[in-house]
């Protein structure tokens, strides 16, 4: 792909993924076809500061992990009041990085 | 969030022996002080109950065989229960067959849950369960 067009997309979106996937992505971006750009513009990222908002809100019912994606862990932490209040204090601290994780993935579906 | 199998079981694993010991934990309080202890840190700082509080004594109750009385405090400590029963069996059951079907069934859930006609009939069903519990002062 143009070089031109993986630098806007890094430039854009970089706050989404963790900074060190950031330059596998640029490699693997530059490597695959054109035509994969369209669907690439079209993806919806969550941003890890609104899931880290909605952590610090609603995460004693688990909806950080609902937000994101993690559906299972989402049902796990509302059946056990955010596992007793101590999962969700240690969520707050890894919900930004598990927002992150799901963002490339997220990328990687397309991409391969 | 679970690339492997592996990951998963240990988690559910480590989830189960949580639920046992706190059973465990909160059986002998309520023996020894005839109070339960409340793990719940929404209703020591809000003051109101949370949509699953009460499933200890829930399933303390499905424990002597009330299955009615379960049912009033909070329906989701059957839930609760039925899954620690079937989760260790079921990941001993995978491990020895070197299979992993629970993992399946899991991706299987996670994915018909983000289907909104399902999602939102069973958020509808936690919020009914959340008013209930209000209204019951658990």
């Amino acid at each position: 792909m143009d070089s031109q067009k993986v630098d806007m997309f890094i430039l854009t979106n970089s706050k989404f993924f963790e900074s060190h996937h950031v330059s596998q992505i640029r490699d693997r971006l530059l490597q695959v076809d054109d035509s994969k750009w369209g669907l690439i513009q079209t993806l919806q990222f969550n941003d890890p500061t609104t899931s880290l908002i909605v952590s610090l809100i609603g995460g004693n019912l688990g909806i950080d992990r609902f937000i994101i994606g993690d559906v299972g862990l989402g049902v796990g932490k509302l059946l056990t009041c955010g596992g007793f209040g101590i999962w969700a204090i240690i969520d707050w601290f890894l919900i930004m990085g598990a927002t992150r994780e799901k963002n490339l993935t997220k990328l990687q579906q397309v991409l391969y | 969030m679970f690339s492997g199998r592996n990951k998963l079981y240990l988690l559910l694993f480590i989830a189960c022996a949580a639920g046992y010991s706190w059973i465990f934990y909160d059986s002998a309080t309520i023996s020894a002080h005839s109070k339960p202890v409340e793990g719940c840190l929404l209703k020591h700082i809000a003051g109101i109950p949370c949509p699953s509080c009460g499933s200890t004594r829930s399933v303390l109750a499905l424990m002597q065989g009330n299955l009615i009385q379960s049912l009033y405090i909070n329906p989701f400590g059957i839930l609760i229960a039925l899954l620690m029963l079937i989760v260790p069996v079921w990941i001993i059951a995978d491990l020895v067959t070197k299979r992993k079907t629970l993992f399946d069934y899991y991706r299987q859930a996670e994915r018909l849950m983000k289907k909104p006609r399902i999602a939102f009939p069973l958020l509808f069903l936690v919020l009914v369960n959340w008013i209930w519990n209000i209204t019951k002062g658990l």
